[in-house]
């Protein structure tokens, strides 16, 4: 790792404080992104030491990565260079929330478990239920751009984000949007910062709309015998009245694992499930409950139940942490990060299998029918070199998404940093559109300071 | 312009896909609103790789470059500020695909909005976003401008509903970001394209979501005395979390003009209504309806009326969507705002609004969609009088800056374009201004691409642009 021979610590102790520039063994251990390791970690105090630090850091050259919770630091491509982390922590306020308007403006380093009992007393929620929520930040979560199962029902950060403040690589404070629900003033450069990994610039501030909590809520879950009978139920609610909050699509090998939850869960699914939540007015709970139940067995379901609320909120929270979930397991595992229509889900899954098998790797997938698929490629148990099926198998997956009859957008979201060993391993081959995002990079970081080589094609 | 590009043009496209005589280029000079610009030359391309050509063949001459659909928007942005070649993409006007199975559209951007809602509403679907000018306006311009519409409410505005786009770029490289696919990995470039008043890039093909018609719709008609219990209602029902389709609000003065037009039956002796919508499963929309019903009739509404069938809710919206040419009718001019505010700062705003038309002694109608605090501020004038018409520009000002003091901003869904660029300084820093440029000049390093708009020129700061068209050619949102 090629580093300046010395980084001028005292700069970093003049702008963030003493205290706040830290070169502990542990917790410099504790922000290494795919084996890379920063000389220091800084935590600012607001979005003027930011600039500062960002300033100082173009002047030398050095590498900087935003760091929140610290849960997704191993997405990405390695990093180029990484000299220092900036820990976001202490920015953890929540700067405005107007209940009434349904608004909220919060700091970066807000935890989201924090953020959602602060609206919870009100309410209210942000849609973001996302993996590793007992550490995770709102600034980590929305440049990884983490996915959530109310999805399906809310959107994603992009639909309900109001605007953002956040230094550029330049060392320059900027914003964009605003901070009402309907707005047009400008080019909508936040929009560029979710999933951006850092390599744009550093959030300091992210204007929420916020949700009402609805009166009544209802889980369902649908088993089938087949891939194809479950997507085709989805299919059917999909072009029903029927307003789902989730509809997630569990193989029979992930079934059981989010029903593994506590004894007080019923069922032990064999096969194929479909997960559903439904939210409202109790009469539209109680509606969702009759008609999925029907839809079910019109579409061949061996089993409909409506599951009771610990049993919901237990395969609930298994849902929302799935990669967490996986990544405990299976250390090694491959867990791509798959963006397909719904038509095509059913066949890409079956193609994939067929992969992993070929190269003796076990498979998972939980499919989410707003558009999302995890699928995950696990090293079997006691394999001398986990990591060579994989290497093998990851450009065929990004092959079999590419064919004209899927046309799926894939990441590599998890996988050991050693198979790493290029950008398209993690994006995929170079697309043409990757150019433009070059010059949306050279744009906000003309010095290619931030997360330098974490994104696409090096970026 | 050159007569020589003239030439190469024809010699492109056919001379009927070229104009250039004045009295066909006096057809171009303007949008829905705003100022006149004159293009030297109009052209018409069939296909991307037309538009690429053009695009070259106009950075040969080093001529500027304006994308315009229908001509419907309201802030100049398809108007040739600095002259140059329009591209119209009137006959790139097919929808390419239909996919039922999800929930997708593939179209060229010279579709007309409610042409695409109509070509899927056989099989129960619809595009979302609504702008009172649907029945022309081309989705090429929505994506240019993120349009909304009233039921933007609930559904959200156009880049909600976008999923991939092809784009000439001002070097006239064609290039397709995204698909059908919900995300694609990497930047969210359509996130920035789609409301960038095609200064980065013009579009040649949109892929839209379609979505599902609701089971039930219920349109009511809340009646009031006085315009504070109008605008306190409002806030209650977002205060209590209640998310309509649409909660539009029009005072008495509107009213009465649109009820001479119209016929919808609006009472003409009232202060304001309010028309909102719920949509979705029977049981919801029935227990939404109930309550909007109590919180309006806690603010003293005087009536509040529940449309019978499509023809009674039909003449309501009617009402609502033409009201701006019933506006016509009654003055010979007028200049209509787009301010954002918080929603619940909303009776403040209307009271404000009241005093400024006092003090500036002119007529000021608001019609507006009040669920998400996108005020329509109209305010009369006669162009003719001058006096009256400084009074105008200066009342416009007020009102926007009332909107940025209490934490809004300046454009809700008709765009910056050329109208409020020099008004960018109140919402955003030099810093945030600077960015914006570059990302500009990233991808239209020359500045070819619709010149003029968005960005302020550092002209005349703070200046709005007062319309001068006739106020027929006006069909706000």
């Amino acid at each position: 790792m090629s580093r300046p021979a010395q980084i001028s610590f005292t700069r970093l102790e003049e702008i963030a404080g003493g205290a706040h520039v830290v070169t502990d063994a542990a917790q410099i251990a504790a922000r290494e992104v795919c084996g890379a390791r920063p000389a220091a970690i800084v935590r600012p105090a607001d979005a003027a030491q930011i600039a500062e630090i960002l300033r100082f850091a173009a002047e030398n050259k050095l590498a900087v990565i935003p760091t929140g919770g610290g849960t997704k630091l191993g997405i990405g491509a390695p990093p180029a260079r990484y000299d220092i982390a900036l820990d976001l922590s202490r920015m953890n306020r929540v700067l405005a929330y107007d209940p009434q308007d349904l608004t909220l403006g919060v700091e970066p380093g807000v935890r989201i478990e924090d953020l959602l009992r602060t609206l919870t007393e009100k309410k209210q929620f942000l849609p973001l239920a996302v993996p590793f929520s007992d550490r995770a930040t709102i600034g980590g979560i929305v440049a990884a751009n983490s996915s959530s199962p109310l999805r399906h029902a809310y959107g994603a950060v992009r639909d309900f984000c109001l605007g953002m403040e956040f230094v550029t690589g330049a060392g320059a404070q900027a914003k964009s949007g605003g901070r009402v629900v309907k707005n047009v003033t400008g080019y909508d450069l936040h929009k560029l910062l979710i999933g951006s990994l850092g390599t744009l610039a550093v959030i300091t501030r992210i204007n929420f709309r916020t949700f009402p909590m609805p009166a009544a809520q209802g889980m369902f879950t649908a088993s089938f015998s087949s891939a194809e009978a479950a997507f085709d139920f989805c299919r059917v609610v999909a072009h029903s009245v029927l307003t789902p909050q989730m509809v997630e699509i569990a193989d029979p090998g992930v079934a059981r694992l989010l029903f593994s939850g506590p004894p007080s869960v019923r069922m032990e699914p064999q096969t194929w499930c479909v997960l559903l939540a439904a939210a409202g007015q109790p009469a539209v709970v109680e509606r969702h409950a009759r008609e999925l139940g029907r839809l079910a067995s019109a579409a061949t379901a061996e089993e409909f139940v409506s599951l009771n609320d610990t049993e919901a909120l237990s395969v609930f929270t298994r849902i929302r942490e799935f990669p967490k979930l996986i990544l405990e397991a299976e250390p090694a595992a491959a867990i791509f990060r798959i963006s397909a229509v719904p038509g095509a889900m059913a066949p890409l899954l079956g193609t994939l299998r067929a992969l992993a098998a070929q190269n003796g790797l076990d498979f998972a997938a939980l499919a989410r029918a707003s558009g999302i698929l995890y699928a995950a490629f696990l090293p079997g148990e006691g394999s001398a070199k986990p990591s060579a099926p994989l290497a093998v198998a990851i450009p065929e997956v990004f092959r079999a998404c590419g064919v004209p009859e899927v046309r799926a957008s894939a990441m590599l979201e998890w996988c050991p940093a050693e198979i790493k060993t290029s950008p398209d391993v993690v994006w995929g081959a170079p697309r043409p559109d990757f150019a433009l995002m070059g010059r949306v990079k050279h744009s906000f970081d003309p010095q290619n300071i931030l997360a330098p080589g974490r994104f696409a094609e090096g970026i | 312009m050159q007569p020589q590009l003239i030439r190469e043009l024809v010699t492109l496209l056919g001379p009927q896909a070229v104009l250039s005589l004045p009295e066909d280029l006096m057809l171009y000079e303007y949008d829905g609103s705003v100022d006149l610009g004159s293009p030297q030359c109009v052209v018409f391309p069939a296909s991307a790789r037309d538009v690429s050509e053009i695009v070259r063949l106009a950075n040969r001459y080093e001529t500027p470059i304006v994308g315009r659909g229908a001509g419907t928007g309201l802030s100049g942005g398809a108007i040739a500020r600095s002259g140059g070649i329009v591209i119209v993409f009137s006959r790139m006007n097919r929808i390419l695909e239909i996919d039922e199975a999800n929930l997708r559209a593939v179209v060229q951007p010279g579709v007309v909005n409610l042409d695409l809602s109509r070509a899927v509403e056989h099989l129960g679907l619809y595009f979302a976003p609504d702008p009172s000018s649907q029945k022309a306006c081309t989705i090429g311009g929505n994506v240019a401008e993120n349009s909304g519409g009233p039921h933007t409410l609930a559904y959200g505005v156009t880049a909600n509903h976008v999923t991939g786009l092809e784009l000439v770029l001002p070097d006239g490289e064609i290039v397709r970001i995204g698909g059908k696919c919900i995300e694609t990995s990497g930047y969210d470039l359509a996130g920035l394209f789609v409301g960038s008043e095609g200064t980065l890039a013009l579009v040649t093909e949109i892929t839209v979501r379609l979505m599902r018609k609701p089971e039930a719709v219920k349109t009511l008609l809340a009646v009031y005395d006085t315009l504070n219990d109008t605008t306190e209602a409002v806030v209650e029902i977002t205060v209590r979390a209640i998310t309509p389709a649409a909660c539009e609000m029009l005072d008495g003065f509107t009213l009465r003009a649109v009820e001479d037009y119209v016929h919808a039956g609006f009472p003409k002796d009232c202060a304001a209504v309010l028309l909102i919508e719920v949509e979705g499963l029977t049981e919801a929309v029935e227990a939404q309806a109930a309550e909007i019903t109590e919180v309006c009739r806690e603010h003293r509404a005087r009536e509040v009326r529940v449309a019978r069938n499509d023809q009674e809710r039909n003449l309501l919206w009617r009402g609502r969507k033409e009201a701006f040419g019933a506006m016509g009718r009654i003055s010979p001019m007028y200049y209509v705002q787009d301010g954002v505010i918080p929603r619940t700062r909303l009776p403040e705003t209307i009271r404000r609004i009241e005093e400024i038309a006092r003090k500036y002694d002119l007529q000021i109608g608001n019609i507006f969609h009040a669920g998400d605090g996108n005020l329509h501020p109209l305010i009369l004038f006669d162009e003719r009088d001058r006096a009256q018409f400084d009074r105008v520009v200066a009342a416009g000002g007020e009102i926007m800056r009332h909107c940025v003091e209490v934490g809004g901003a300046l454009t809700g869904e008709h765009g910056i374009g050329m109208e409020k660029n020099e008004l960018m300084p109140l919402i955003f820093t030099p810093d945030d201004l600077a960015l914006m440029e570059r990302v500009r000049a990233a991808f239209n390093p020359d500045g070819r691409l619709n010149p003029g708009k968005v960005l302020p020129m550092g002209k005349g700061c703070g200046e709005i642009r007062v319309p001068r068209a006739p106020a027929s050619a006006a069909i706000p949102t």
